[in-house]
């Protein structure tokens, strides 16, 4: 394929003092496709985002966005939503999509109001006052209303009641198109598998396996939960 | 739009595998009619919550099987073609009966068990309607 | 820049309305007893808000560097240099408005305090003051420049320790970020910046009294006891320029190290 090349990494490498959270990846992710980030807690997912979102510094080896180094400017091209509870709290969510955007020249904020209105959370809440699934949704909304390159979803399921997952699921595909990649990870396998082109299998900072989701069907005859499952049962 | 398009999909076979069936089956049953259009690739794969390459993989292998035909900025469409489709009724078909003999037998029937077996059921059905 | 420092001030926003409520209060609470509480109040209250200054200087950037929230910032496009740049700015307006208040607090209790005492308040005798000293003399030569550079070298010397205290916190969480007791070793390196600042200050200071004849003069006014106006300007000029050089070359370092070596 002679697309180019939005997000390569090559030999990424990060260690910290005591242990190393990713080890030699080598990746090559192409435009238009979802990318399933899979493995247990501490195999490096979260790590790998930090590194390409900018907050975190690799050890060694390079990553390139659309042919850039990683940089201050690099952030433009990348929307990433942490796991984490990022947001401030004595905002409300009017307030925070006012701070996107000012802060991102590729922010849609009509777009987001209406996705926020359409997921039941209205713009006058409290941060501190929203539900953990009211919150995921807001965060995912977030990332996903930035016209980006690259979205990176850390765990968007997570804390999200199971009605609200659907929703979450739906956002997600109808924002994406064929000029842009999308890395999910996540534990819930299950959920997250239908939507998937290619899954990454990370294991202690490892890539253990990379392939596309509907082959692996194919040739093992088993859902990426169950190939999940094989691949970890020692984790 | 239609119900039932959000089926739970079956992971661990693949999804666009699925796809495929289920418009084949639509086709057959007469539920999608010749000619009739086809949504886009990413109109289809929000109605089905799926990914819309795995809509577009389907479309390609429906085109290859000359069931769908693409008419450049227009969309993609049912065959028209009567016989086509007679031919996957056909096969489809066949299929069933193939696996439902093979079924059967392991259960020790033969075929003319199996025969006087649809027949009583048919009296039953139609006895009730 | 100019949202992020925005951005800065609206984080604040409640806190400084409770400040601020808080502070009228108990004025209005100490003013019931009467003129003494009053002076009291001045007296104290920038004490209290140099602590308060202190603390949310400190708590604006290491919040950013050691909380998740401090996301929303890093994940922006912005280059290290503008971040820490934003925060120095948002620092110094932070201070004049807190010097504003002041300015009004005294305001307020200086009427209430002229008004008890039975003197009245003549305002056209302190409006003629304040003329004087904004046209022209305050008296043994100096004028108004002269306080305008006195005030100026002290904000400048506040930029410069603030930034003293910023990179400190950048150090240790960029190179240091995996120490135990963060606050603990942020404190220590901000003792051995500080160390190395006036080592070289000193240098700094020794060079100019051998290079400069009348440096020397220094000593006679330690001597002689007394400031005069061409004096004053001689020991701000350098203090103000190796403060600018050594803000810089912090806020640089800082602006550095945000850019290639921190990990959130």
């Amino acid at each position: 394929m002679n697309k180019l090349s939005i997000l390569k990494i090559n030999n990424l490498t990060k260690k910290y003092y005591n242990k190393t959270a990713l080890e030699n990846v080598t990746l090559d992710f192409e435009p238009g496709r979802i990318y399933g980030l899979l493995g247990p807690n501490g195999s490096g997912k979260t790590t790998f985002m930090k590194v390409v979102a900018g907050l975190h510094k690799q050890t060694s080896g390079s990553v390139l966005i659309n042919n850039e180094d990683l940089s201050y400017k690099t952030k433009a091209y990348v929307s990433f939503m942490p796991t984490e509870n990022y947001l401030y709290d004595s905002f409300k969510v009017v307030d925070i999509l006012k701070f996107y955007n000012d802060m991102y020249d590729d922010f849609r904020y009509d777009y987001a109001v209406n996705l926020i209105n359409a997921v039941n959370v209205s713009t006058s809440y409290k941060i501190t006052n929203l539900s953990s699934g009211q919150t995921g949704k807001l965060k995912t909304v977030l990332a996903l209303s930035r016209d980006a390159d690259i979205y990176m979803l850390d765990e968007p399921l997570n804390g999200v009641d199971v009605l609200a997952r659907d929703t979450i699921l739906d956002i997600i595909t109808k924002s994406h198109n064929e000029n842009k990649i999308m890395i999910i990870s996540t534990h819930l396998v299950s959920e997250i598998e239908k939507i998937l082109d290619t899954v990454i299998f990370l294991s202690e900072g490892v890539v253990e396996l990379f392939g596309d989701a509907e082959e692996l069907r194919q040739e093992r005859q088993l859902s990426v939960e169950g190939l999940y499952k094989e691949v970890f049962k020692n984790a | 739009m239609r119900e039932g398009d959000r089926l739970e999909f079956n992971n661990n076979v693949p999804i666009y595998l699925q796809v495929i069936e289920r418009i084949k089956q639509d086709i057959v049953s007469g539920k999608l009619k010749p000619g009739e259009k086809m949504p886009s690739s990413r109109e289809y794969s929000n109605e089905l919550g799926i990914n819309f390459n795995t809509v577009a993989r389907v479309y390609k292998e429906l085109e290859m099987e000359e069931i769908v035909f693409t008419k450049r900025g227009l969309g993609t469409f049912i065959t028209e073609s009567d016989m086509q489709i007679e031919n996957l009724r056909y096969t489809m078909a066949k299929e069933r009966i193939t696996a439902f003999i093979d079924g059967m037998k392991q259960l020790g029937y033969t075929i003319k068990d199996m025969v006087e077996f649809i027949e009583t059921e048919n009296n039953h059905t139609e006895g009730n309607e | 820049m100019l949202n992020l420092i925005k951005y800065e001030f609206i984080r604040k926003y409640r806190l400084i309305s409770i400040v601020l409520i808080t502070a009228l209060a108990l004025n209005l609470l100490i003013m019931t007893r009467g003129p003494e509480g009053s002076v009291l109040f001045l007296t104290l209250s920038p004490f209290v808000l140099y602590i308060l200054y202190f603390v949310d200087i400190i708590k604006m950037y290491s919040d950013d560097l050691n909380k998740k929230t401090g996301y929303m910032l890093f994940m922006t496009p912005s280059s290290g240099y503008r971040i820490i740049s934003s925060k120095l700015i948002a620092a110094v307006i932070e201070g004049f408005g807190l010097l504003l208040i002041y300015f009004l607090f005294f305001a307020l209790n200086g009427v209430y305090i002229l008004v008890s005492l039975d003197e009245t308040v003549d305002f056209s005798s302190i409006i003629s003051n304040i003329n004087k000293i904004f046209s022209g003399s305050l008296g043994y030569g100096f004028n108004i420049f002269h306080l305008f550079m006195l005030l100026l070298t002290i904000l400048i010397l506040i930029i410069a320790f603030i930034t003293t205290i910023y990179t400190a916190i950048t150090i240790r969480k960029s190179l240091f970020s995996e120490a135990k007791f963060g606050g603990l070793f942020s404190f220590i390196i901000f003792l051995l910046i500080n160390w190395i600042v006036s080592t070289l200050s000193n240098g700094f200071y020794n060079f100019l009294s051998k290079v400069s004849p009348y440096y020397n003069s220094l000593d006679n006014i330690a001597g002689a006891g007394r400031f005069t106006p061409e004096t004053l300007m001689m020991i701000f000029i350098p203090i103000i320029g190796f403060s600018i050089i050594q803000a810089t070359a912090l806020s640089w370092i800082s602006g550095y190290l945000l850019e290639k070596k921190i990990n959130l």
